[in-house]
């Protein structure tokens, strides 16, 4: 990446969009914590993360999905979901000890219902259907609380339904969180997007409203070029 | 809330279960000839070394190569005090088990920066470390002759205080695996990047399963020297560090039962062995490798793999 001045505003949805390689990922991963920058700073809420481990940076609020989904496998959808929730739930050490096992239990119920996967709580979580673990990772995401949430190309792969389905998800988690949106489906950035970040080699080609970037030459170009 | 009853249900089985082990083990000592009683007893207190180890293996995903070292710290810490200061049983105890801590808490610093086949190769170096020492202070460990303690544990007493020890440790165990830190645990065994995306901390998750580990290794060994009278530095080489790999893959890595399962499956196979002719470990290994091929994921493993998936 080269000279990239990127700034969210809270509440706001934000797309990130650009042909491959175009350095996405590369931002969102060092939003994350997954990257460490060879030059300049990263900062939320007004602190300073720049160096901050992933885990920590969590803890603050910053959650992510990832392109490929990393769901843990060989655990049930509900064990996956109570892992995320054990997290923000048990906040003393003493739960830690003794927890509430029937309200995290109530709660892991809850989130799955929010996503749409209520009935399959006790399946492998590297059985299910592709759709299904994406959705799976969203709502371990949820579980956390996140105050951003970066969604890493999340509608790859999916079918309509699907798609739609994530859309109408998005809408109702932007309400209390601020969400940057990877995506390579320009009808949904359309539909979702605030404002549109779009990069191109590492740079940041153009910024601005979803009718704005439409309307922008070099974007379209940027596009029809690389077939994205 | 049919869910929530089946859960309790489980709970229940699963208690039962090992509660139902550990008072079969308790009715045992009375149907076995002194010499048995022996053995068990042993057995008793290598399981308590195997279910530590199993913590960090079957549970964490780590294999060390070098856990006699923790096992011998135990046997160290208790044997020489009682030796050279006179201390009493119990105390001595203590200080096996804390001294084992706390090797563990400062090898785990610069040993959990690492994973896979580099922790193997600095364990394996820790614990030759560890072996080296015991001869390097040969004036004081006796090391290659072995230390005899002036302690007498009736045989009896030695059967029961080893398991009280292993039933602590397993239940102990058992609850650490059910509870949310053991979630974490299963969590980065799976998928590290994942589980700390969100929110734990893998070095900190891992040095405390690791010094839990070598908490329940020097146990055994502090409890080893003071019930046989005897520190040995045997218990310190390689080949006691091979031993809970052996024993924990055959019985079951990643159950709390396999330990146990492990350890008297090979003890009596060494036995039988060793009765019949000279080069009995040959015939032991290749027992063992066709038991692995049989039960991939050792005994108890594979049992709950293929039919009983309520198993811990």
């Amino acid at each position: 990446m080269d000279d990239v001045n990127f700034r969210v505003e809270e509440t706001e949805i934000r797309a990130l969009i650009g042909p491959n390689g175009a350095g996405k990922t590369t931002l969102a991963n060092l939003i994350t914590g997954r990257l460490r920058p060879t030059s300049g700073r990263v900062y939320f809420e007004g602190k300073e993360i720049t160096f901050l481990p992933p885990h920590r940076r969590v803890r603050m609020g910053i959650v992510c999905t990832l392109q490929i989904p990393s769901v843990l496998r060989g655990l049930s959808v509900f064990e996956n979901v109570l892992l995320a929730l054990q997290r923000t739930e048990l906040r003393r050490p003493l739960d830690f000890l003794r927890p509430n096992e029937e309200a995290l239990r109530v709660r892991v119920c809850e989130v799955l219902e929010t996503v749409g996967l209520g009935d399959t709580r006790a399946q492998l979580a590297g059985a299910l259907p592709y759709g299904h673990q994406r959705l799976l990772e969203l709502a371990m995401a949820l579980a956390l609380r996140p105050r951003l949430l970066v969604l890493d190309e999340p509608t790859q792969g999916l079918s309509p339904e699907e798609i739609a389905h994530w859309v109408a998800l998005i809408r109702r988690v932007a309400q209390t969180t601020t969400i940057l949106l990877i995506e390579h489906n320009l009808p949904v950035v359309l539909e979702l997007a605030h404002r549109i970040t779009v990069m191109d080699r590492g740079r940041i080609l153009f910024e601005g409203t979803p009718r704005e970037v439409e309307e922008e030459p070099t974007v379209q170009r940027v596009y029809l070029g690389a077939g994205g | 809330m049919g869910r929530a009853g089946g859960v309790n249900r489980q709970a229940r089985r699963v208690w039962a279960l090992h509660l139902g082990v550990l008072v079969g083990l308790g009715v045992l000592q009375f149907l076995l000839p002194p010499y048995h009683q022996g053995v068990v007893t042993r057995i008793l207190l290598f399981s308590t070394y195997a279910v530590g180890y199993n913590l960090l293996l079957g549970y964490t995903g780590l294999l060390s190569l070098g856990h006699a070292l923790y096992f011998a710290a135990g046997l160290y810490g208790a044997g020489l005090p009682v030796y050279y200061l006179g201390l009493e049983a119990v105390e001595a105890f203590f200080v096996g088990l804390l001294g084992s801590m706390a090797v563990a808490a400062l090898l785990g610093i610069p040993a959990l920066r690492t994973t896979g086949l580099r922790f193997s190769i600095v364990t394996l170096l820790f614990g030759q470390t560890g072996y080296l020492l015991t001869l390097y202070f040969n004036r004081i460990t006796w090391a290659d002759q072995g230390l005899t303690l002036p302690l007498q544990v009736p045989p009896l007493l030695r059967y029961n205080l080893a398991l009280l020890l292993f039933g602590g440790v397993l239940l102990g165990t058992l609850w650490l695996v059910r509870s949310p830190f053991g979630r974490v645990l299963m969590g980065l065994r799976e998928h590290e990047e994942r589980t700390q995306l969100l929110g734990y901390d893998p070095f900190l998750y891992r040095w405390t399963a690791h010094l839990l580990s070598g908490a329940l290794s020097g146990a055994a060994g502090a409890a080893y020297a003071l019930l046989f009278a005897y520190v040995g530095n045997a218990f310190a080489s390689v080949l006691y560090s091979v031993y809970p790999v052996l024993w924990v893959l055959v019985g079951g890595a990643g159950t709390t039962l396999g330990p146990l399962v492990g350890v008297a499956l090979v003890t009596y196979a060494v036995e039988a062995a060793s009765g019949l002719l000279h080069a009995y470990l040959v015939v032991v290994g290749a027992a063992l490798v066709l038991l692995i091929r049989a039960f991939p994921q050792g005994i108890l493993g594979s049992l709950r793999d293929r039919r009983w998936r309520w198993l811990p």
